[in-house]
């Protein structure tokens, strides 16, 4: 079994905090959904996961982005960028990075859930025929950008032009809604307990859930916290519309210690 | 009931070529062994890319070098994938028809369609296509044992008529079996005339309905081959010391490691949102089914190792024969177990191990009969005569049973 060898104190640098574990869960209504997985190369295995979460072979990541029309911190779009690993025996992916449209959200993710999100501009398109995704450093998205076709992006890796990540995905496919499977989060972040793994579930309830052929057209690694992340093979997209609940934190993890060892219960 | 030994092989880290050479030649020893000890089977997997958990991407090979290395054992091909991108099934009936000649007409045919984006992805096979290619498979191969002129126009297969030769040794052809991970295919397994070759645990209860269901349906059957191969085979590990404590001592961290690599491979339905694969595959399905032991705390507390299933084979003799009277009462034909996971059990001790279980578990299910048959009776081969003909009543032993 393979473990993680990320430096636990470098990780810490970038990490939010959370100074009180939250007992309500966040409801998020009227939610556009987008998931898409692709595998990474293998330099990033075992390098990008702190050492209490285990990579799986091959290495993939996961990239989702919500727009959300209701919610306690209002409307907001967010994008959320994930190394998928276990923890313990269970599927979980690990959050190297986060970006939300507006400050309250941004606020809420980090200090409810330890996302280490950052403010961006964050723009997920969905049509009949085809599906946008653009998130950008600086609101710079013009001349018909917005709507993730990709024209004129930085198809290098997003470097240079503010652009973080453009998704061009096309010919959507219906699937059942229970086709979709959603894997927990592990968020590092100092916590009232200390530096920890913060164990975020969501709970989907879609109404309707399509699959996609995708292109990544720009994505700046740096960006999403992790210069080794490089989805060089796309594997699957997805878009849903769906309610999203985000329960409570019940548990968190050391970091530095594989599930059985190091996971604490909140609540 | 039938006992066979079940080999994943599984590799331990870091790798090496010595690593992988042990671990296929330990597996080799066991199975000649198993032979002499009157073991009924031995199943090889076919995994591809699945690093520690499974080295096994050619079980023909393996097969048949435990074919030739053996006398009796039944070699259980368990289970090809049939998915085009990695077999073709002209090559699958061709490979399988020599492989029951090399081994005198021991051969049993599982099917599969593999349940990991690590193996799909690999091949760049779709997912969505993996049960139509199973189903068309199933049903060409043993055609192609027995038509000297098959010719197919299929959804994902064709083929102009052709003489797919040379045929398997067993007439009509070797049993067929798929692997049941998923709940449910047990129900294709029963409707096609299929064995039914669990590769996942599940408990007792579980077990039974699902057998029942099988037995019920397998009774209507429209079978794919030319016979009804209605056995129902689980899986289980397998390590049997005269002392209880001993035996948990060693066989369940082994349970507890195959079973974390396990949970490590990335399962299709979680990398590829698609209608053809409704579960995580066995070690999600077992993840979901428990909490602790007392039920004290959520299923998805990470802190709680997944568990051990009801109902294995890890303890001493009497323990043992309690545990398999269970599993034959619910209904099943045979156990296979698998003996070691990444070589944590030293060689000579799972050798001790087989052993024990052959003395003092195997016979308490067994008539004298039974017992005779599997000691003294030779695989039965052609009478060539001088000519070089073969006598064409002569069949093997075990042929469509």
């Amino acid at each position: 079994m393979i473990s993680g060898t990320a430096s636990v104190d470098e990780l810490a640098g970038g990490a939010p905090e959370i100074t009180a574990f939250g007992t309500e869960a966040v409801r998020l209504g009227g939610v556009t959904g987008l998931s898409l997985v692709a595998e990474l190369r293998r330099p990033a295995r075992e390098a990008v996961l702190p050492p209490g979460l285990h990579p799986i072979v091959p290495p993939a990541m996961s990239l989702q982005a919500w727009d959300v029309t209701e919610s306690p911190w209002g409307a907001f779009s967010a994008a959320f960028v994930r190394v998928v690993c276990r923890s313990g025996a269970r599927a979980r992916t690990f959050c190297t990075g986060a970006a939300a449209s507006t400050a309250s959200a941004v606020q809420g993710l980090q200090t409810q859930f330890g996302f280490p999100a950052r403010h961006a501009d964050v723009s997920l398109r969905r049509h009949y025929d085809e599906v946008g995704l653009r998130v950008s450093a600086e609101s710079n998205i013009g001349g018909g950008g917005s709507d993730g076709r990709g024209k004129g992006h930085d198809g290098g890796g997003g470097r240079g032009n503010g652009v973080m990540l453009s998704v061009s995905a096309l010919d959507p496919d219906p699937l059942s809604v229970g086709d979709l499977q959603h894997v927990g989060s592990m968020n590092l972040a100092h916590t009232p307990l200390g530096l920890r793994l913060v164990q975020v579930e969501t709970h989907h309830e879609p109404s309707r859930v399509e699959r996609l052929a995708a292109r990544i057209e720009a994505f700046d690694a740096a960006a999403w916290g992790q210069p080794l992340l490089d989805p060089y093979w796309v594997v699957s997209c997805s878009v849903s519309l769906e309610d999203v609940e985000i329960p409570a934190i019940r548990f968190v993890c050391d970091p530095a210690l594989p599930a059985a060892e190091g996971t604490e219960r909140v609540q | 009931m039938k006992f066979g030994i079940f080999y994943e092989l599984s590799v331990p880290r870091p790798f090496s070529r010595a690593n992988e050479w042990l671990t296929y030649h330990n597996a080799l020893e066991q199975c000649r062994v198993a032979d002499e000890l009157g073991f009924d089977h031995v199943w090889a997997v076919e995994h591809h890319f699945l690093e520690e958990y499974s080295h096994c991407p050619a079980p023909e090979v393996f097969l048949t070098a435990v074919a030739a290395q053996t006398q009796r054992i039944r070699v259980g091909h368990g289970a090809v994938v049939c998915v085009p991108e990695m077999n073709n099934p002209i090559r699958v009936a061709e490979r399988a028809a020599a492989l029951d000649i090399i081994s005198n007409g021991r051969l049993e045919l599982g099917t599969a369609r593999s349940s990991t984006w690590t193996e799909l992805g690999g091949f760049c096979a779709d997912p969505d296509d993996t049960k139509k290619t199973w189903d068309e498979f199933c049903r060409v191969i043993p055609q192609m044992w027995t038509d000297d002129d098959f010719g197919w126009e299929g959804a994902r297969f064709e083929m102009p008529a052709r003489n797919v030769i040379p045929k398997p040794f067993q007439e009509p052809h070797p049993p067929m079996w798929v692997t049941v991970t998923t709940p449910g295919t047990e129900l294709d397994a029963a409707e096609r005339g299929l064995g039914c070759l669990g590769v996942s645990a599940a408990p007792f209860a579980e077990q039974e309905r699902r057998t029942k269901e099988y037995y019920r349906r397998v009774a209507n059957c429209d079978p794919v081959g030319s016979f009804v191969n209605d056995q129902v085979h689980t899986l289980n590990f397998l390590y049997c010391h005269e002392d209880y404590r001993q035996a948990a001592a060693l066989g369940l961290p082994m349970v507890g490691a195959f079973s974390m690599s396990n949970a490590h491979l990335y399962f299709t339905r979680e990398a590829y949102p698609t209608r053809a694969y409704q579960t995580l595959g066995n070690a999600g399905a077992a993840l979901r089914s428990r909490g602790t032991p007392n039920g004290s705390a959520p299923a998805d507390d990470p802190s709680v190792a997944k568990g051990l299933p009801e109902g294995v084979g890890i303890g001493d003799p009497d323990h043992l024969v309690r545990t398999i009277r269970k599993w034959d009462d619910v209904g099943v034909t045979g156990i296979n177990f698998l003996l070691n996971a990444m070589e944590m059990i030293p060689q000579e001790q799972v050798l001790d191990s087989l052993r024990l279980f052959a003395t003092e578990v195997i016979p308490q299910f067994q008539t004298p009969a039974e017992r005779a048959a599997r000691v003294e009776a030779p695989t039965t081969v052609p009478d060539v005569g001088a000519s070089g003909s073969p006598a064409p009543s002569t069949m093997p032993a075990g042929a469509n049973r």
